[in-house]
């Protein structure tokens, strides 16, 4: 665990050095305590540092959300994506750039959210969430199920407005870019929030792994857990979607590093997918950056790069997807 | 390596678009010829009324001398034909929400729309029953055989060559090719005198296309670029890697820096359209415009042009 710190503030580190302007080693310093060229400030603090908060809010959110999901599923297959919630804040984000003209990233924010949540409230209607005997798998199938039906909505209103398809094909790929404070901060509290339920949950979490049955004969209240659980997959994921749009293999993959590296204890998974998810969110964006100069490739794509591999050397390890 | 490829390509095409060029003119010279030779005393003016023969990208077609229900699949060629005084009865347009530009105003205010640039859809064309399509080949390729068993359909080769040559193929499907060329006279005309009046020889200028945080420079190639330099300014010099745009991280947005830097947008009222980079350095960009996107990028053509023209006109007289 100590470990993970180090690399997450050697990430963090990386983040602020490094970019598509080669801005000097000693300049960077000197913008950071306020001093030094017009140029390196506005790198580091208009830049860099945002978006390294974003990245860190984003991976956070995300590790975590994987994390409660493969757990609760006892499925290690499992991604905060299955609820619905990304194609929700997608389709949301679709309808108001075709319809109601929003064009930035702070209002996609404001309707990434009302989306994910709209359709967290669906889902688990639908799904019977609040029926102990019901087995996870049904609000899962209901959430691939909405999800899917909203993808194709979400494809047929950007296949017939160009302009759409233009504006979401940026917000689609997940980019940390121009996601500054005002973008961020009003979904902090939420993510904030989130994480405090998952850590809440982190105990039963051990036990439900077992089977709801056992769960019980043990005196965790399985219901209560499941109703925290959701509500807290559905605000990180609903959270780190409206900031980046949908980053993919975040949830996935994190989850399945941290069990194969400290172990199965759902506290130091949490724990561990935390920092694993700031850690992966912050490196592909340093990646991103000087990836294709002049440009720069959206972070979504780099975890897409390195998450395929890093999945297929683990589906090769025999032991390490297990729960 | 695929920008390499699609490089190659694109020299490619420009190559047979040119060849197409000289023998569709050499094609029309031998046509009056044959017309000259026949012993009918009113041979003339059968000649202007008889079909003619485009060469294009995919070879010889035969089309009305005076096409009356024409159907354009590309920007710069509704452009085109709205300039030059035909209406076109259908359209593929970027956008079905928006329809046809508003900037072609009344002259184009009857054209249906069939489709997107992207995907035209054949069976709406086809109830227009029209008398010529007019494609580009590096869009629609596919759709030609379709489109021509609906009409005599001519494709230019592509929409990446330089705009004015692809107006004047617009023009020879047409029959007009004078009065285009008339047109873009008169364009460069007015560059011209814009320049004199407003000294722009020497000062430096750099359209942006802010896109999902990235922003787009567009060079001296990209039609608007081009227009900014036939008025006399110059591109601030980079390396444009053989495309009319390059895309540059907001960490290097003072790379766009020029004394007049236009932005576009869909609405240029709205402030909030000029990428956060830019505001954050506005003591770099002291003389920032915002255009509409419309014209100055997807409004490829004569008209466009004009549009574009009258925006540094007024921008410019504005700043002095």
């Amino acid at each position: 665990m100590v470990g993970a710190l180090a690399v997450l503030l050697g990430a963090v580190a990386l983040s602020v050095l490094v970019g598509a302007n080669p801005v000097p080693p000693g300049d960077v310093l000197d913008a950071l305590l306020g001093r030094g060229t017009d140029t390196a400030r506005f790198v580091v603090w208009d830049q860099r540092l945002p978006r390294t908060l974003a990245g860190l809010v984003v991976g956070g959110a995300l590790g975590v959300a994987g994390a409660l999901m493969q757990a609760f599923t006892r499925n290690p297959l499992a991604d905060p994506g299955l609820l619905g919630v990304n194609a929700g804040a997608a389709f949301a984000v679709a309808l108001g750039i075709t319809f109601l003209r929003v064009t930035t990233p702070a209002g996609y924010m404001w309707l990434a959210c009302l989306g994910a949540l709209v359709v967290a409230v669906g889902v688990h209607v639908l799904g019977g969430a609040a029926d102990l005997r019901a087995s996870p798998a049904r609000l899962v199938v209901t959430g691939v199920a909405v999800g899917a039906v909203l993808a194709g909505l979400t494809s047929g209103l950007t296949l017939t407005h160009p302009d759409t398809f233009d504006r979401m094909r940026g917000w689609a790929a997940g980019s940390l870019l121009e996601r500054g404070p005002q973008v961020v901060l009003p979904v902090l509290p939420l993510v904030v929030l989130g994480l405090l339920v998952a850590a809440l949950t982190a105990r039963s979490l051990n036990a439900v792994a077992l089977g709801p049955d056992v769960a019980q004969a043990q005196g965790v209240d399985v219901r209560r857990t499941r109703v925290l659980v959701l509500a807290a997959v559905t605000v990180l994921t609903g959270g780190a979607t409206a900031i980046a749009g949908p980053v993919a293999f975040v949830g996935l993959m994190v989850p399945h590093v941290v069990r194969w590296t400290l172990g199965t204890d759902q506290r130091r998974v949490l724990a561990g997918s935390l920092l694993g998810g700031c850690v992966l969110v912050v490196a592909s964006d340093v990646v991103g950056r000087v990836a294709v100069p002049p440009g720069e490739m959206p972070v979504g794509v780099v975890t897409a790069f390195v998450g395929a591999p890093v999945m297929i050397a683990l589906a090769r390890r025999r032991r390490a997807t297990a729960l | 390596m695929r920008s390499a490829v699609s490089t190659v390509r694109s020299r490619v095409a420009v190559l047979a678009a040119v060849t197409a060029l000289g023998l569709g003119l050499s094609a029309c010279a031998a046509d009056a010829d044959a017309g000259t030779a026949d012993p009918t005393p009113s041979a003339s003016a059968d000649a202007s009324d008889a079909p003619r023969v485009v060469e294009h990208a995919r070879g010889e077609t035969e089309v009305p001398a005076h096409p009356q229900r024409v159907v354009v699949l590309e920007p710069v060629q509704l452009d085109t034909a709205v300039a030059l005084g035909v209406e076109p009865v259908g359209a593929a347009v970027l956008n079905e929400a928006l329809g046809v530009p508003a900037y072609l105003g009344d002259a184009a205010a009857d054209v249906q729309t069939v489709g997107t640039v992207q995907e035209p859809n054949v069976q709406k064309i086809a109830a227009l029953q029209p008398d010529l399509i007019i494609g580009t080949e590096s869009r629609h390729s596919a759709l030609y055989d379709q489109l021509s068993d609906v009409a005599p359909t001519v494709f230019m080769a592509t929409q990446t060559d330089p705009w004015q040559d692809n107006v004047r193929f617009t023009a020879t499907a047409l029959g007009d090719e004078a009065d285009a060329q008339k047109l873009l006279d008169a364009y460069d005309a007015r560059c011209q005198e814009i320049a004199d009046e407003f000294g722009t020889a020497g000062q430096t200028a750099q359209l942006i296309r802010p896109r999902d945080g990235i922003l787009t420079l567009y060079g001296p190639t990209s039609f608007a670029g081009s227009t900014l330099e036939c008025v006399g300014f110059t591109t601030p010099e980079r390396d444009w890697e053989n495309s009319i745009s390059v895309d540059v991280s907001p960490e290097n947005v003072l790379d766009a820096k020029a004394d007049h830097v236009f932005v576009t947008t869909t609405d240029v009222t709205d402030e909030s359209s000029v990428p956060e980079a830019v505001r954050a350095n506005a003591a770099a960009f002291p003389q920032l415009h915002l255009v509409d996107q419309a014209w100055w990028i997807t409004g490829v053509g004569p008209l466009g042009g004009q549009a574009v023209l009258d925006d540094i006109e007024k921008i410019l007289s504005a700043a002095s």
